[in-house]
C-alpha cells in the first residue's frame, strides 16, 4: 500500500440479520424452518463503501441517524469484520466509538485511565509515560485517587476525552465526541484540534458542521450506506444540511 | 494470528488489568473482603462435614477424612466458579466488545484466572488443615501443580464452548447452572469410592472415568494419603485405555472449546 495512505477502504458491505418479532422461541423456530421462512430480515447497512484517506489528514464524517457511520467506524475498528470489500490500515489505529469505555465506577480515575489503556492496547510504561499529560489536560490532578462514581459527570467525560486525544496512535477515531465539558474546556478542546491538524490523521464523525469546516481537511457524505458526496467539508456541510430541506 | 497473540505484550497487559480488577471488585463494598475467597469454601466444607461425616458417617475408614473432604469440596468450588465465571464471562464484558476490538480470548481468561487466585489461597488452607492433621508431607505433593493444570485446561475448555454458545442462547447459564448440581453428586466429593465400589465396580469404574473425579482423586492421592482409588489405580491393566479416557475428555473440550471460540468470535460484537 502507499505509504502516504493512513487507511485505505474499498467496496466495503455490510449487513446485519435482524430477527423479526415471530423468531423467538422454540417453536416458532421450528415452525419458520418448516414452511421456509427466514427467522430474520436482513439490514445492509453499508452498500459499497470506498475512499482512501492519506496520512496526517483530518477527515469528517456526516450524515443522518442510520445512514452507516457507525457502522462504517466499527469496521475500521476491527469491531465488526468486513462482508465484503476490504479495509486497510497503515499504523496503529486508536479507536473511540464511545468515550470512556470499560470504565468501572469502583476504580479510581487513576486506576481507570490504566485500564482504559490497556484496552487500547497500551502497555503500563507506555500508559506512564502519557499518564500526566492526560491527567493535567483533563485537570483533574487532585481526583485521580478518588473512585470514580464520585466524579461529576462533566469530570467523568473530561477524563475519557483525554485519554482519547492524549493517546499516542497513529490514527484517532473519534465518535461524536466534541461536546463534552464545560466552555473552558470546549475551548481547550478546540485549541487542540487546531494544533494537531496536519499532524495527525483523524477521523470525526460529528454532526455538528461547524466543527466539521473549523478542522477537517476533507469530509465524506454518508447516505443510505453509499458515499454520497467526498469533498472539501464546505461543501459537504452544505450538501448534509440540503438533505431535508 | 491467534497463537502468537497470547504472547504479544500488549495482551499480557491487558490481560493482567483486566484480572486485576476483577479481583479488586469482587468483594467491593464487603467488611471482609477477600477473606470471602477463604471463608466461602470453607463454610461449605463445615456443614458437609456435619452432615456427612458425623451424622450419616461417610468418612468410614478413610484416614483423615475431614482432609479428604476439604480437598474435595476446594476443588469442586474452583470449578464451579471457574466455568460459571468463563461462561458468563463474554456477556459481561459485552459493553467492552461492541466498542473495542481485542483479542475476545482475554475476557475469558482473566474471568477463570480470579478462580485460580481464589483456588490458591485455598490450597494454603488445605496443606495447613492437613499438616495439623497429622499428614506427613512426601514427594508426591509435587504432582498436583501438574493435576491442577488438567483441571484448570478443563475448566478453561468448557469455558470457551459453552461461553460462546452463551452469547447466543442465554439458557446456557441456567442449563450449567443444573448440570453442576447433577455432577457435585456424580463426583466422589462428599462420599468416598469405596462406597460405590463395594456394591457395584462397574460403576466405580464409570464414575473414575469423568475427569472431575480423576483430578480430585489424583490430588487426594497425592497430597494426603497413597491409600485413595484413581482412575489409575483402580481400573486394571487389561482396561488400560480407561485410565487415558479422562485425559482425552479435557484434551476434547479444550481443543474443540477453543476451535468453536475463535469460530465464533469474530461475530461476538453483532450478536452480543
Amino acid at each position: 500500500m502507499d505509504n502516504n495512505i493512513a487507511i485505505s477502504v474499498k467496496n466495503l458491505h455490510k449487513s446485519f440479520k435482524l430477527p423479526t418479532e415471530r423468531a423467538w422461541g422454540l417453536k416458532q423456530a421450528i415452525f419458520n424452518r418448516l414452511k421456509g421462512i427466514k427467522g430474520y430480515k436482513e439490514q445492509k447497512v453499508l452498500n459499497g463503501i470506498s475512499f482512501d484517506v492519506h496520512r496526517n489528514e483530518f477527515i469528517g464524517i456526516v450524515g443522518r441517524n442510520g445512514s452507516g457511520k457507525s457502522t462504517l467506524l466499527k469496521t475500521l475498528a476491527k469491531i465488526y469484520f468486513p462482508e465484503k470489500g476490504s479495509v486497510e490500515i497503515n499504523g496503529n489505529l486508536i479507536p473511540f466509538i464511545e468515550l470512556g469505555v470499560g470504565f468501572n465506577p469502583d476504580l479510581t480515575g487513576r486506576e481507570n485511565v490504566y485500564l482504559n489503556g490497556a484496552l487500547l492496547g497500551f502497555s503500563n510504561k507506555e500508559m506512564d509515560a502519557m499518564y500526566d499529560e492526560i491527567v493535567d489536560f483533563a485537570e483533574l490532578r487532585d481526583f485521580m485517587d478518588q473512585k470514580l462514581k464520585n466524579y461529576s459527570s462533566g469530570m467523568q467525560v473530561r477524563l475519557a476525552f483525554s485519554i482519547a486525544i492524549r493517546a499516542k496512535g497513529d490514527i484517532l477515531l473519534l465518535d461524536e465526541v466534541l461536546a463534552v465539558g464545560d466552555a473552558a474546556f470546549q475551548k481547550k478542546c478546540n485549541d487542540y484540534f487546531t494544533q494537531i491538524k496536519g499532524t495527525q490523521t483523524v477521523i470525526l464523525v460529528t454532526h455538528d458542521m461547524n466543527s466539521v469546516t473549523k478542522y477537517c481537511d476533507r469530509a465524506i457524505l454518508i447516505e443510505k450506506g453509499r458515499v454520497k458526496l467526498d469533498d472539501q467539508p464546505k461543501k459537504v456541510a452544505d450538501a448534509y444540511k440540503k438533505l431535508w430541506d | 494470528m491467534a497463537i502468537p497473540n497470547f504472547v504479544y505484550k500488549g495482551n499480557r497487559v491487558l490481560l493482567k488489568e483486566l484480572t486485576k480488577t476483577d479481583f479488586k471488585l469482587r468483594y467491593q463494598g464487603s467488611v471482609l473482603g477477600y477473606l470471602w475467597a477463604l471463608l466461602r469454601p470453607l463454610m461449605m466444607f463445615a456443614i458437609l462435614y456435619v452432615v456427612f461425616g458425623q451424622l450419616l458417617r461417610f468418612g468410614g475408614d478413610i484416614p483423615h477424612y475431614p482432609v479428604y473432604l476439604l480437598a474435595g469440596t476446594t476443588l469442586w468450588s474452583f470449578f464451579t466458579e471457574c466455568t460459571n465465571q468463563g461462561i458468563q464471562a463474554i456477556v459481561t464484558r459485552g459493553e467492552l466488545i461492541r466498542k473495542i476490538c481485542f483479542p475476545k480470548y482475554i475476557v475469558v481468561v482473566s474471568a477463570t484466572l480470579t478462580a485460580v487466585i481464589n483456588l490458591l489461597i485455598n490450597l494454603i488452607v488445605v496443606v495447613i488443615f492437613a499438616l495439623i492433621n497429622g499428614v506427613t508431607p512426601s514427594l508426591t505433593w509435587l504432582f498436583v501443580p501438574l493435576v491442577l493444570f488438567e483441571f484448570y485446561c478443563l475448566a478453561l475448555g468448557i469455558s470457551f464452548l459453552f461461553g460462546a454458545i452463551n452469547v447466543k442462547y442465554r439458557d446456557i447459564t441456567s442449563i450449567w447452572d443444573v448440570l453442576t448440581q447433577a455432577l457435585f453428586y456424580a463426583v466422589p466429593i462428599i462420599y468416598p469410592v469405596t462406597m460405590i465400589a463395594e456394591t457395584n465396580q462397574t460403576a466405580a469404574k464409570i464414575l473414575l472415568i469423568n475427569p472431575i473425579a480423576q483430578i480430585i482423586q489424583d490430588v487426594r492421592y497425592c497430597l494426603i494419603t497413597p491409600e485413595t482409588i484413581t482412575t489409575w489405580n483402580y481400573v486394571g491393566e487389561e482396561h488400560w485405555f480407561w485410565k487415558i479416557i479422562p485425559i482425552a475428555i479435557t484434551l476434547v473440550f479444550l481443543i474443540w472449546g477453543s476451535w468453536y471460540f475463535r469460530k465464533k468470535s469474530k461475530k461476538f460484537a453483532e450478536e452480543i
